[in-house]
């Protein structure tokens, strides 16, 4: 699934980064590359952009962006 | 202490990594600032004498990677290739290393000579994490210091360091990162070819070979043009196929893949972390700050609070500056007998230097406000909340700040774009802050809505002024998003790093330095400007005028009135022949020659002459109307301006609403044109976007005051 779709409290894993190329590049820049575990921090109380939280980093971005990233959400 | 050799040392590391406060605990108050050849980024430079060096420091701006996406990206990485300092420091954020060393990586590419500065050891040791610095320091091939910039450790450590480096005093030796085979072998046959390449010696082969690989447009370009290119071209193209085949991927994922996994192997091998997710201080200012009912108010109350702080405060000292040239000029005005002298030192010099300086209050404050926001990390969180709508216009979250400044005043807001990393979305927020109705514009609108509608409506009317312009601004935003500037809008990926307390001199640094670039680079160009609105206000002069003038002085003077009827006489005299000066003059001719074009405006030659010496500022509107109208009314006591108006047949309430809409969006005054080009560069933007902003205005006025006229 894409990471725009998952909730607020979802753990997950990055599969792929599909990106066009600045965005992906940027996104691996900050080290979500695949493999990276994560979890969904919050979402701006507008709804848009999410914040994701990973080692120790929190980032935040566009639904715009996070749909261009693969992900296996995780239980617990 | 005699100064003998000379480092040159430049600083290099991710945003919030402390890199500017170990700037400044080095370099102290020998410090400057410029742009990088070419570009509107900052490059801060300074230097120190250290144990009989002197050593020349160069704060490269905050990146994560040597990616050629950002300004700041491909300007670190050109000046590290083409100006190579003689040791490169890259600072490293120590709480957050993991991240950190992947720019880390890169630099062991790029093979220069570099140490890290392991900044922030004291929250390191807070934090409990131990790093074990012996076995790190063999793994990145560098030596690395431990550092606190705002406790002052590891100063002296890291200078002595600095030093032996660059003597090649070093026990370190460099290390490679390898990656996988299949990579390795492809980086290694390009590297093959590239070496011994004559035209391409500015270069290290290694790090082009792995460029190519990742797709780096900018070596692209570089590489293309050699005869060699047809070679690399095929080994590219295999290590294509090669990467698809065995890993359904490209190079350059398996190439930030490797980096990273080097990374966690070192971060595994050297690296302790204490167990478990910790809830930080910045987790629970989060969950407040950016909590889904609480988040946009809070945001509302720290825009309102930087608006306050900038012009509520700076208005008195606005005043006082104003009140002090009112002060030098009176003083200096009876020095001077020559009345031309006179007028062009006193309303032409002070009144322009006085226009410069009028601004600093505001910009100063704005800055330490806005620099607060930056360095406590609340600017992140600010652009994360409010991003949604501004992103619905085709721009940034970060734009509304400068934004909202506009309201106040577009100098300020137009420097404070620098906050935004992409240049398209700097450009376009630039465009739309003249469009924020500034406070200079209040005295027009105070003026005519007093003089037309009744209190009540005024209100109304002067609200709806200002939703015109937040309506016309975010309409060329999103015009200019859709056609000139589709290009590379910066992709919304960012970190809101942990909250820190801003160190007191770099808040007040930034200020300063902003103070300085505006006077230094804006303020000689609105110097000029202002000088010459005042001259073609006030040339050529009237000879016939200035003769009538004193044979009536004369006549006043000898006839047998009482004293306070000659004053009052006089003071008649004065503002008629002001009034007929100013329509002689070549501002009073254009106003004429105008005419025509602006007559389908409901505007006449008087109020052209206003516009043409409101460009000086906006407020010179309304000192401009009040010289021109000042004729015509002999009965004694002074008339205030807007019953003038109200009287006057040529005023109605349609054209006081289509002037009002023409001062709120017509070209921007001089100062805010001077602080354009320095941060636009270039002319040619600038001036077409002071055609556009004429057009819109001359239409929109036009339509509001054909619909005012068949409908009041």
């Amino acid at each position: 699934m894409r990471l725009s779709e998952l909730k607020v409290g979802d753990k997950a894993e990055v599969t792929a980064v599909k990106a066009e190329s600045a965005t992906r590049r940027r996104i691996m820049d900050m080290g979500l590359i695949k493999g990276t575990r994560f979890r969904v921090v919050r979402v701006a109380p507008l709804g848009d952009p999410m914040e994701i939280s990973f080692k120790g980093l929190f980032l935040a971005m566009r639904k715009n962006e996070a749909e261009g990233i693969l992900v296996e959400k995780q239980s617990g | 202490m005699s100064v003998g050799k000379e480092i040159r040392i430049a600083l290099a590391g991710n945003p919030n990594c402390g890199k500017t406060s170990l700037f400044n605990a080095l370099t102290g108050a020998h410090q400057k600032v410029g742009n990088f050849s070419g570009v509107t980024v900052e490059k801060h430079e300074g230097y120190l004498d250290y144990k009989g060096y002197r050593i020349v420091v160069v704060d490269l701006p905050g990146i994560y990677s040597l990616t050629p996406y950002s300004p700041e990206e491909i300007v670190t990485r050109e000046y590290l290739i083409r100006e190579p300092p003689d040791v490169v420091v890259n600072v490293l954020e120590g709480p957050n290393l993991e991240r950190n060393l992947i720019l880390t990586t890169q630099l062991m590419e790029l093979e220069v000579d570099f140490l890290v500065a392991l900044n922030m050891i004291d929250e390191v040791e807070e934090k409990g994490i131990i790093i074990e610095i012996k076995q790190l320091q063999k793994l990145l091939g560098c030596h690395i210091i431990p550092t606190s910039a705002k406790k002052s450790i590891g100063i002296d450590s890291l200078l002595d360091h600095v030093i032996r480096v660059s003597r090649n005093d070093i026990e370190i030796r460099k290390n490679k990162l390898f990656f996988r085979p299949e990579v390795e072998s492809s980086v290694e046959k390009i590297t093959a070819m590239l070496t011994h390449q004559p035209e391409l010696g500015g270069y290290n082969a290694r790090w082009l070979a792995i460029k190519l690989l990742e797709n780096d447009r900018e070596v692209y370009h570089e590489v293309q043009h050699y005869p060699v290119w047809v070679k690399v071209e095929l080994a590219l193209q295999d290590a294509l196929r090669e990467a698809e085949r065995l890993h359904d991927s490209e190079p350059e994922m398996l190439i930030t893949e490797d980096r990273h996994a080097f990374i966690r192997g070192a971060m595994q091998e050297c690296v302790r972390q204490p167990g478990g997710v910790k809830t930080t201080a910045s987790d629970y200012i989060d969950m407040v700050v950016l909590n889904r009912l609480l988040g946009l108010p809070i945001f509302l109350l720290v825009v309102w609070a930087i608006f306050q702080l900038t012009f509520t405060l700076g208005s008195p000292l606005m005043g006082g500056l104003q009140f002090l040239f009112g002060i030098i000029a009176s003083a200096i005005a009876p020095l001077l007998p020559n009345e031309t002298l006179r007028s062009i030192v006193i309303d032409g010099i002070i009144a322009g230097v006085g226009g410069v300086l009028v601004f600093l209050p505001n910009i100063v404050l704005l800055f330490i406000g806005l620099s607060f926001l930056e360095a406590s990390g609340y600017m992140a969180r600010a652009a994360f909340v409010i991003d949604r709508v501004m992103h619905r216009f085709g721009l940034h979250g970060k734009s509304f700040i400068p934004m909202i400044t506009g309201f106040g005043c577009s100098i300020p807001a137009i420097m404070a774009t620098r906050t935004l990393k992409s240049r398209t979305d700097r450009l376009v927020t630039i465009m739309i802050i003249p469009f924020m109705s500034c406070g200079a514009k209040l005295p027009v609108y105070v003026l005519l809505t007093a003089a037309f509608f009744t209190p009540d409506v005024a209100a109304n009317v002067m609200f709806g002024i200002y939703l015109l312009g937040i309506i016309v601004g975010l309409w060329t935003a999103l015009i200019l998003k859709k056609t000139v500037m589709k290009s590379d809008s910066e992709p919304f990926v960012m970190e809101l790093p942990p909250y820190r307390w801003p160190t007191f001199t770099s808040v007040f640094f930034q200020a300063k330095v902003k103070a300085l670039m505006y006077l230094k680079k804006a303020g000689t160009l609105i110097l000029s400007a202002v000088i010459i609105i005042w001259a073609v206000s006030n040339y050529p002069r009237n000879g016939a005028l200035e003769a009538t003038l004193s044979t009536e002085r004369v006549r006043i003077a000898g006839s047998s009135m009482a004293a306070a009827e000659k004053i009052k006489l006089k003071r008649e005299l004065d503002l008629r022949i002001k009034s007929e000066q100013l329509e002689y003059s070549v501002a009073g001719r254009a106003g004429k020659v105008l005419e025509p074009l602006i007559r389908p405006l409901g505007f006449d030659w008087r109020i052209g002459i206003a516009l043409v010496t409101g460009l000086a500022a906006k407020e010179v509107v309304v000192s401009t109307l009040g010289t021109i109208y000042s004729i015509g009314q002999s009965d004694g006591a002074p008339v205030e301006l807007k019953s003038i108006l109200r009287h006057d047949p040529s005023f109605s309430r349609a054209t006081a609403l289509s002037l009002m809409v023409f001062v709120l969006l017509y070209i921007p005054c001089v100062a805010a044109i001077g602080v354009m080009k320095k941060e636009v560069g270039r002319w040619r933007p600038v001036l077409l976007y002071s055609a556009y902003s004429l057009s819109v205005a001359w239409i929109l006025s036009f339509v509001v005051y054909r619909l005012a006229l068949l409908m009041l």
